[in-house]
């Protein structure tokens, strides 16, 4: 800087007015100068006027005086009245000489005044003197002569003449001084005017150089604030100012505050350019790392270390994190504890170290060509509520200016909270992680123990299973046990039975063989006799009877034959004769046999044929009529009152099942009923045993042999069909032989067939099935568990459909409650608490279905009761008001059966099984 | 000193599980090529405890030479692997979510295709299916169903479930916000309830193991309900790479109510649609 003369702004104010009232100072000094000179001037010319006028006066008087005084002395001679006379001739030579000397500048005045002088002097030697002279002399005469010239008087008059011209000679010699004066005195004005301009002129100049010179650095001044201002920030730039003054000092004050301001600038931008940095990292070592190459980078640092406070095993470490420009990861101690070294007094102490004189073995820093020992060692540590919770350490091989230091220790002093909540978050997250990794593990235990419980259900199910199917067996072994005791006994029994019945057997065989032999040997004949009716004496009614009576011991003594053969039969030693048979005839023969039986019984016997029962039937006809027989007079014997119906039918295609197809595609389906006492449904597979009668009590009312149905049964199963029972005590019964067409006879797989076919067709009977599939077993028994004896309330005001739910339901097995409306089921619901499940219409009168499943379910808490909505299909509205009222499911009108029935497994099944 | 000693133990026993379970895993990736190695430790070793308990097999290694020497074995210890617990339906409130709020942008795609990945025994298909269905889109969606797991695959294909669960699964599926009723899509016998083949008609099941296997085509909407969960961390991040991978612009993903992307690396590049159904949705 050049070391200028100060001149500042009052100074050069001040100096501009000195100057300006100097200059007013000489200009008046001149003026009054001249002013003065002017007034002594004319005060010479009115002086010398005035003393020129007197002095001319005086002497014009004092030779008037003289010419008076003369004159009066002259008349009068009296000598006082000369005195005057003397007195002006002394006196005028003075003022004369006065006068003289006044105008010495004036030689042409000088000469007319001489001029003067002499006429005076030549009148006082001419005319003065004489005269008075010769007066005193009274020399009249002379004086005549002298006053007949009176040159006295010429005289007189040149000298007034003289006087004259002198004077307005000296007149105009004042009027031309006066005139110049006047012209004096306005170049005076002029002069103060001209005076009075440069005067201005100079004040203006002054003025405006000052305010030029004051406003110029303050415009440069503020111009360069405002461009500073526009550019936003842009501190590098600086106030130059020419000038010595205050504005310069301003504008280094300003300087030195923009100075301030660009570091505190360069701090903050650096500063948020750190934070900003760090910002979102949610590691400690990825911040230390991202602060420590931050830092390092704005302070020029060439090595930095970054150490996070621990707490292992209860001792407090500072543990290395992150390091800059260190190569392999040798970069200073990992850890340190504090009061430890340098670094760890920095902890201990809380506060900044600096280090500028590096000890000979710290560490060189590295470049790709050298080592260079660092100049400055920074230990910063990082507080946090009073802790140190990091310590930084930096090295630089410049040095570290204070703005850097001051950028460090500003950048640390928020640092720690922000490490303080990395170390929080990174915490967090790792809570966070831990229970996302117990939820997980949580879902994933719940998820095992499930299936876990599904497979421990299952094997608790295949143990049921297991245990049943144990327990079944045991049961069976036990009830084989003691079948096997029991029929150790029944044969022990039998055995001796046996003996007994083979006793009885030929005994009875022979009795009847005798017994009924011979009162049949004369039946047989004498009927015989009769029928021929020889006499003519018998009428044809009559000898009718005699034949039935003998084709009825003929049959009698077939089924004796046929009795002895029953032990063929069972030993399937019997010979079987399939042949035509006369299906129309059918009917005729059996009306022959039993209307006799029944007129006598007087029971109605009504025998009625399809029409579309084939003509020509193939069986053994011979074991066909005798199940017949044996069926229609079981059916007489034990019909006190009503009728016996024999009902032959041919099956339909649709009624065949394959197998049944297979063996043949006629089967006829023969039926007798009665209305008779009626079988109890436990004696059903009994009375099918060879010599069994319903019960004991039977044998003695009606008596009979028990044969009959058995070997019916034997009969049937070798004419390929069968003998089904439908009976109930005291209801009568139906016994229904079906059997097929048999052309080319009877095979023994057909049997088999058959035998399936039997289970097939006799679903719901008891009687004759032994051998039922397994699986079809299990559906049905299933099957009637889930619906059987099921309590199912339908709760619907429309009767038809009540009717339809009704009867299918019923079918299978369910009992059905039915409640018109709402009111009602509820009615229903508080009287029967064993309702299963219900079917709950919505749309109904006094109380809709909404109504009552809110009441079933809230007042009478029945939650888990299945209730199934019956909707109507396009009303979404319905279904989710259904769904709030509490349904567990809903169907949609028309009800599909499949579906309701579909419906009611999945809400009828027991959840456990 | 002496204090530390059955500490030190202990965990040299575990040291030693660890080994064995190692091993094992080890043994059954390279038998059967399914690869457990990185499960979810704790649940796999729980798993061969609880094979261990049923069997009767006193040591993990014992378990090894089972598995290498016992076809049978290793195909049981296999299955015993996949969990595969899954309901119609389950999570009601993720259907509900899914129908209001992913469906609407499925109804622009001409064509769309859902993967499903480990879909167990098809439960959640079957109720997709259904969904679908009821919103009209079935004709156009294509759904793959893949499990790593045969058997369940087998399984997942009939269509048959127990009748015992359907009333769970009604329930759930008028949760859902199911539309008609669900009974329209079964029959039942005693035991089980098959629903109509109709709803297969649009979907493919195919064996796939997330693990070692790619993707397979560019999805609308992947769901993988609860499969993770049985992966380590680091397995898990795989998976979702690969997920994010097969999805397509826009496209949905459908995580397990227990399951969360907020961890994952991935999570940057997806806006959740529903946080609580885990329901995310891949940005552009």
């Amino acid at each position: 800087m050049l070391n200028r003369l100060k001149l500042g702004i009052r100074s050069k104010i001040t100096l501009g007015y000195i100057v300006i009232i100097l200059c007013l100072l000489a200009a008046i000094i001149i003026l009054n100068h001249q002013i003065t000179s002017l007034q002594e001037e004319r005060n010479y010319i009115i002086k010398y006027d005035a003393k020129v006028q007197e002095l001319t006066n005086n002497i014009e008087k004092y030779i008037l005086d003289m010419e008076s005084s003369q004159r009066a002395f002259i008349i009068t001679g009296e000598p006082s009245y000369l005195e005057p006379y003397d007195n002006a001739a002394k006196s005028w030579k003075t003022d004369f000489n006065d006068l003289y000397l006044q105008l010495k500048e004036k030689p042409t005045q000088r000469e007319k005044l001489k001029e003067i002088e002499e006429t005076i002097e030549h009148w006082i030697e001419t005319s003065g003197n004489p005269t008075i002279q010769f007066t005193k002399d009274n020399d009249t005469a002379a004086l005549n002569e002298f006053f007949k010239v009176d040159n006295g008087r010429q005289d007189i008059e040149k000298m007034r003449n003289l006087f004259e011209s002198f004077r307005s000679a000296e007149n105009n010699y004042t009027q031309a001084k006066a005139h110049q004066l006047d012209k004096k005195n306005s170049q005076l004005t002029s002069g103060l005017f001209g005076i009075l301009i440069v005067i201005s002129t100079i004040s203006i100049i002054i003025a405006n150089g000052i305010s030029q010179s004051i406003v110029k650095t303050i415009t440069e001044v503020m111009q360069t604030i405002q461009e500073i201002a526009v550019t936003k920030g842009n501190f590098k730039r600086r106030i130059h100012v020419k000038t010595n003054d205050e504005v310069n000092e301003l504008a280094d004050a300003t300087n030195l505050l923009l100075e301030s301001v660009e570091k505190r600038e360069w701090l903050q931008t650096n500063i948020a350019d750190i934070v900003k940095k760090y910002q979102g990292i949610s590691a400690i070592s990825g911040l230390a790392e991202t602060f420590l190459s931050e830092v390092a980078q704005k302070t020029e640092a060439s090595l930095g270390a970054f150490y996070v406070r621990e707490e292992i095993e209860d001792q407090v470490l500072f543990v290395k994190k992150a390091t800059f420009a260190d190569g392999d990861d040798l970069l200073g101690i990992n850890s340190f504890k504090i009061g430890q070294g340098l670094i760890g007094q920095c902890a201990l102490e809380k506060r900044i170290l600096f280090y500028d004189n590096i000890p000979q073995n710290y560490r060189l820093i590295r470049t790709g060509l050298a080592e260079m020992r660092p100049q400055n060692i920074l230990l910063v540590p990082i507080i946090f509520e009073g802790e140190v919770i990091a310590v930084v350490e930096l090295a630089t091989m410049t040095s570290f200016n204070d703005l850097q230091q001051e950028l460090v220790k500003q950048v640390i002093e928020n640092f720690g909270l922000t490490i303080n909540s990395v170390l929080g978050r990174m915490e967090i997250v790792r809570l966070l992680n831990e229970s996302r990794a117990m939820t997980e593990e949580l879902q994933v235990q719940s998820e095992e123990l499930q299936t876990q419980s599904e497979e421990l259900q299952m094997q608790t199910e295949e143990l049921t299973i297991i245990n049943e199917q144990l327990e079944e067996r045991t049961k069976e072994a036990e009830s084989k046990s003691k079948e096997l005791e029991k029929a150790k006994k029944e044969l022990e029994e039998t055995a001796e039975q046996l003996i007994l019945n083979s006793n009885y057997k030929s005994e009875f065989l022979a009795n009847m063989s005798h017994e009924l032999r011979t009162p049949l040997n004369s039946i047989l004949i004498l009927s015989e006799m009769l029928a021929e009716n020889s006499h003519n004496n018998l009428t044809d009614e009559e000898a009718e009877f005699a034949k039935v009576i003998h084709s009825s011991g003929e049959d009698l003594l077939a089924l004796i034959n046929d009795i002895l053969d029953l032990s063929k039969v069972e030993a399937g030693k019997l010979d079987m004769i399939f042949n035509e048979v006369n299906m129309n005839e059918i009917p005729t023969q059996m009306e022959h046999t039993f209307a006799p039986v029944a007129i006598k019984k007087n029971l109605a016997f009504l025998i009625s044929k399809a029409n579309d029962v084939v003509d020509i039937f193939y069986t053994d006809e011979k074991r066909f009529h005798q199940i017949l027989k044996n069926l229609l007079s079981n059916a007489f014997k034990f019909t006190e009152s009503g009728s016996v119906t024999l009902t032959i039918q041919q099956l339909t295609q649709q009624q065949l099942t394959s197998n049944m197809q297979e063996v043949s595609a006629d089967w006829l389906e023969i039926t007798v009923s009665d209305t008779g006492i009626g079988i109890p449904k436990n004696k059903h597979q009994l009375i099918f045993e060879s010599f069994q009668q319903a019960d004991g009590a039977t044998v003695r009312k009606y008596g009979g042999t028990g044969l009959g149905l058995s070997i019916c049964k034997e009969f049937a199963k070798l004419l390929g069909g069968w003998i089904t029972l439908q009976s109930e005590e005291g209801q009568g019964s139906s016994f229904t032989l079906t059997i097929p067409s048999l052309p080319n006879g009877i095979e023994e797989e057909q049997c088999q067939k058959l035998a399936m076919n039997e289970v097939a067709v006799t679903v719901e009977e008891v009687a004759l099935i032994e051998e039922q599939p397994q699986e079809k077993e299990e559906v049905s028994q299933h099957e009637v568990e889930v619906f059987q004896g099921k309590n199912i309330l339908i709760v619907d005001d429309d009767h038809r459909n009540i009717y339809a739910l009704k009867t299918a339901l019923e079918k299978r097995g369910m009992n059905i409650l039915v409640a018109k409306d709402g009111l009602e089921s509820i009615e229903i619901m508080q009287a029967n608490h064993n309702v299963d499940l219900i079917l709950m219409d919505i749309m109904m009168p006094i109380m809709d279905g909404y109504e009552a499943m809110t009441i079933i379910r809230q007042q009478m808490k029945q939650t888990d009761l299945p209730i199934i909505a019956l909707t109507a299909k396009a009303m979404k509205n319905d279904r989710d008001k259904a769904l709030q009222a509490g349904a567990s499911d809903y169907i949609s009108k028309p009800l599909n059966l499949d579906q309701l029935l579909s419906v009611l497994r999945v809400w009828l099944v027991s959840k456990g099984s | 000193m002496e204090q530390m000693q059955p500490l030190e133990q202990k965990i040299q026993l575990d040291k030693q599980t660890k080994l064995e379970i190692e091993l094992l895993l080890e043994a059954i990736y390279r038998l059967s090529g399914f690869d457990f190695r990185q499960y979810n430790r704790s649940s796999i070793s729980r798993r061969i405890y609880n094979r261990m308990k049923i069997n009767n097999i006193p040591t993990i290694s014992r378990v090894l030479e089972k598995v290498i020497h016992d076809k049978a074995f290793l195909e049981q210890l296999l299955n015993d692997f996949s969990i595969n617990v899954t309901e119609m339906f389950r999570n009601p409130s993720f259907f509900k979510t899914f129908r209001e709020k992913v469906i609407p942008s499925l109804r622009d795609y001409p064509e769309i295709r859902i993967w499903h990945a480990g879909c167990a025994t098809g439960e959640e298909v079957y109720s997709m299916a259904i969904l679908l269905q009821e919103e009209g889109l079935m004709e156009r969606a294509m759904i793959y169903a893949t499990d790593m797991n045969e058997q369940v695959l087998e399984k997942a294909k009939k269509g048959i479930f127990p009748i015992h669960k359907m009333q769970a699964y009604t329930k759930n599926y008028m949760l859902a916000g199911g539309a008609h009723a669900f009974s329209e899509y079964y029959k039942t016998d005693y035991q089980y309830a098959y629903f109509h083949p109709t709803l297969l008609k649009n979907i493919i099941f195919a064996q796939h193991n997330l693990v070692t296997d790619q993707s397979f085509n560019e999805f609308h909407v992947i769901l993988c309900r609860n499969v993770l969960i049985y992966f380590s961390p680091q397995l898990q991040s795989y998976v979702h790479q690969l997920l994010y991978e097969s999805l397509s612009d826009q496209g949905f993903l459908c995580l397990g109510d227990k399951e969360t992307l907020r961890f994952e690396e991935v999570i940057s590049n997806y806006a959740e649609i529903a946080c609580n159904e885990r329901i995310y949705q891949k940005k552009h």
